[in-house]
């Protein structure tokens, strides 16, 4: 009961901590949305429907992996080098309420650009998604394990350390990360860090859920995916229970 | 007593570097009972900010322990922060929430019932001066107000134990006094309150018992008259000098004399005020000096004394640079 009550009134003060940078967020989510809609196409004039579902598929993919790879562990570097996160340790909240309450709330803020990078490439390749029951667990799945990962390299790394990382997460997961193509055409080696990093299963669930029929899904990626958030929630838990 | 902080040592270390580390607090000591305003003292990088983030729960003491009402506050640190409120050092930033939302939401969040940490809310802002920014988002306020907010953040549901590192920073003088009277109403509730500082002189008006602080060990502890004790007798005789003249010499009663610039401090045993007075009078008279002051002995002098070495050197520039 607490808890819950802690975890409502941390969801309205972040919320009201992170709403100037909402439209920011939807503008960027939008531009990476049509960059792959519009702008991957001019490389390729003849698209065969495959590779138009990969791009409607990739662009929502590609959106909400970047806001969390990216632009969360960019606003927790901040708020950790200006002494936020430190001052709302000292309130007498549950670490986890904490987390889930700030993943919350970032869960919210990604969904309008979601829905945006869905909308407009259904529209471009004049596509109709076959979506499966499982979509909005698959979703959920992917935008709670890339914060929660985004989190964790946040609460673990130096701050500016992070910061440069999430540069270079936004080359590799826009151009090196198998959402937009299939994977066979990356090299071996990247091939097979795309085993071990969770960007391809996010890529697989969310194809398999918005078009089962060209994409088979299998329980691997899910369960991929479930260690790597579960993975990214102990860290960042951990680090925020540690005392220096 | 309501807050035991007992032979409490910490280090910092670095993973990356091998060496001793920082030694922020030895064997430190001291205790706050309800009621009371405990002021902290020291140069900086004395260890106060240290000591009192490890009451918190934000760092661990390296051995020492620290007791919130009778409770181990170092093995429970959920209870500390249950237990303590804080205000931290650091300017809090609240961009995107205005004071109205940010002090409520804290207060609820330490646990405060809804119509209660409004009541107590408006009470402050009011008590503070605040009301004009009550609306305003918290990236646009100065620099004082931020800091005064922060304040009513750690004041509107108070723990057992209020802990301020640094409050009247950045504040203006008018409302540093409220914020004085601010700490007092606190204690005044019963609450125990921890409270950094380097405005000495402020502080020896309002807190009851104060520590000294100097490269992590506490060198003197008391009630700030208690401290005063070895240097209650002195007076301090200040003669600003006319432009030109060379510092007079010093009279036969005088203890310690320092000639310094444009003025002089001769310090002299309380009994001889009067034969002062008429010296200076006599000086002042003559056209050597412009005018003078005698004043007691402050806390400042018992901190510089004992802080000593180059913290004394500042602190007597600082003066003269508010003089010049
Ligand atoms: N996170 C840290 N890592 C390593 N050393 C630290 C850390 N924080 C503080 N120190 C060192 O510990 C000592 C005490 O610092 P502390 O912040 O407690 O001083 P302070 O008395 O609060 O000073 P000030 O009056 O300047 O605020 C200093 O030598 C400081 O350099
Ligand atoms: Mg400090």
């Amino acid at each position: 009961m607490t808890a819950l009550r802690s975890y409502r009134l941390l969801v309205h003060w972040q919320i009201l901590r992170l709403k100037g940078f909402v439209p920011l967020a939807i503008v960027v989510q939008a531009l990476f949305a049509l960059g792959i809609v519009a702008g991957y196409p001019l490389l390729f004039p003849a698209l065969d429907r495959q590779t138009m579902l990969f791009l409607a598929t990739g662009a929502p993919a590609i959106t909400l992996i970047t806001m969390g790879l990216v632009a969360v562990p960019q606003v927790v570097s901040q708020a950790r080098t200006q002494g936020s996160l430190e001052y709302m340790r000292t309130l007498p909240v549950p670490r986890m309420v904490f987390l889930l309450a700030d993943l919350s709330v970032w869960l919210v803020i990604v969904l309008p650009g979601l829905v945006f990078a869905l909308w407009v490439g259904a529209a471009r390749f004049d596509l109709a998604f076959e979506v499966s029951l499982l979509v909005v667990p698959a979703f959920l799945l992917v935008a709670l394990t890339s914060t929660a990962v985004g989190y964790a390299m946040a609460c673990v790394l130096p701050p500016m350390i992070a910061v440069l990382l999430t540069q270079v997460m936004v080359v590799f997961v826009m151009l090196f990360s198998p959402l937009n193509f299939p994977s066979e055409r990356l090299p071996g080696w990247l091939q097979s860090i795309h085993e071990v990093l969770p960007i391809e299963a996010m890529g697989e669930v969310i194809r398999g859920t918005l078009a089962g029929g060209s994409f088979p899904i299998s329980a691997s990626p899910f369960l991929m995916l479930a260690a790597w958030c579960a993975g990214g929630l102990g860290i960042a838990y951990l680090t925020l229970r540690r005392r220096a | 007593m309501l807050l035991e902080i007992e032979r409490i040592t910490k280090t910092y270390r670095s993973p990356l570097r091998r060496g001793p580390g920082t030694r922020a607090n030895a064997d430190v000591s001291l205790s706050v009972d309800a009621g009371q305003v405990y002021g902290l003292l020291g140069h900086n990088g004395a260890g106060k900010t240290t000591l009192v983030n490890q009451v918190v729960g934000l760092i661990r003491p390296d051995a020492g322990t620290i007791r919130v009402a009778g409770r181990d506050a170092v093995a429970d640190p959920s209870f500390a922060r249950q237990a303590c409120s804080l205000q931290p050092q650091a300017q809090l930033p609240i961009d995107g929430l205005t004071p109205r939302q940010a002090i409520e939401l804290v207060g609820r969040l330490r646990g405060g019932r809804a119509a209660d940490v409004r009541m107590r809310r408006d009470r402050l802002v009011a008590a503070l001066d605040l009301g004009q920014w009550l609306d305003t988002d918290g990236a646009r306020l100065s620099g004082g107000v931020k800091r005064l907010v922060s304040f009513a953040m750690a004041a509107v549901s108070p723990g057992l134990v209020v802990v301020l590192d640094e409050p009247t920073n950045d504040v203006d003088p008018v409302r540093r006094r409220l914020l004085w009277a601010e700490v007092r109403q606190l204690a005044g509730e019963g609450a125990a309150v921890l409270l950094v500082t380097h405005n000495v002189l402020e502080a020896e008006r309002s807190v009851d018992r104060l520590a000294i602080l100097t490269e992590g060990r506490l060198i003197a502890e008391g009630t700030p008259a208690e401290l005063k004790t070895g240097l209650a007798a002195d007076l301090h005789l200040e003669l600003v000098l006319e432009p030109g003249f060379p510092p007079p010499s010093p009279a036969a009663f005088v203890a310690r004399y320092r000639p310094n610039g444009s003025r002089a401090v001769a310090t002299i045993p309380a009994a001889a005020a009067g034969p002062a007075v008429a010296w200076a009078e006599q000086l002042r008279r003559s056209g050597v000096i412009e005018e003078f002051s005698l004043t007691p002995a402050t806390l400042e002098d018992v901190y510089v004394q004992l802080v000593g070495g180059p913290a004394a050197h500042s602190i007597r520039e600082v003066r003269d640079d508010r003089a010049a």
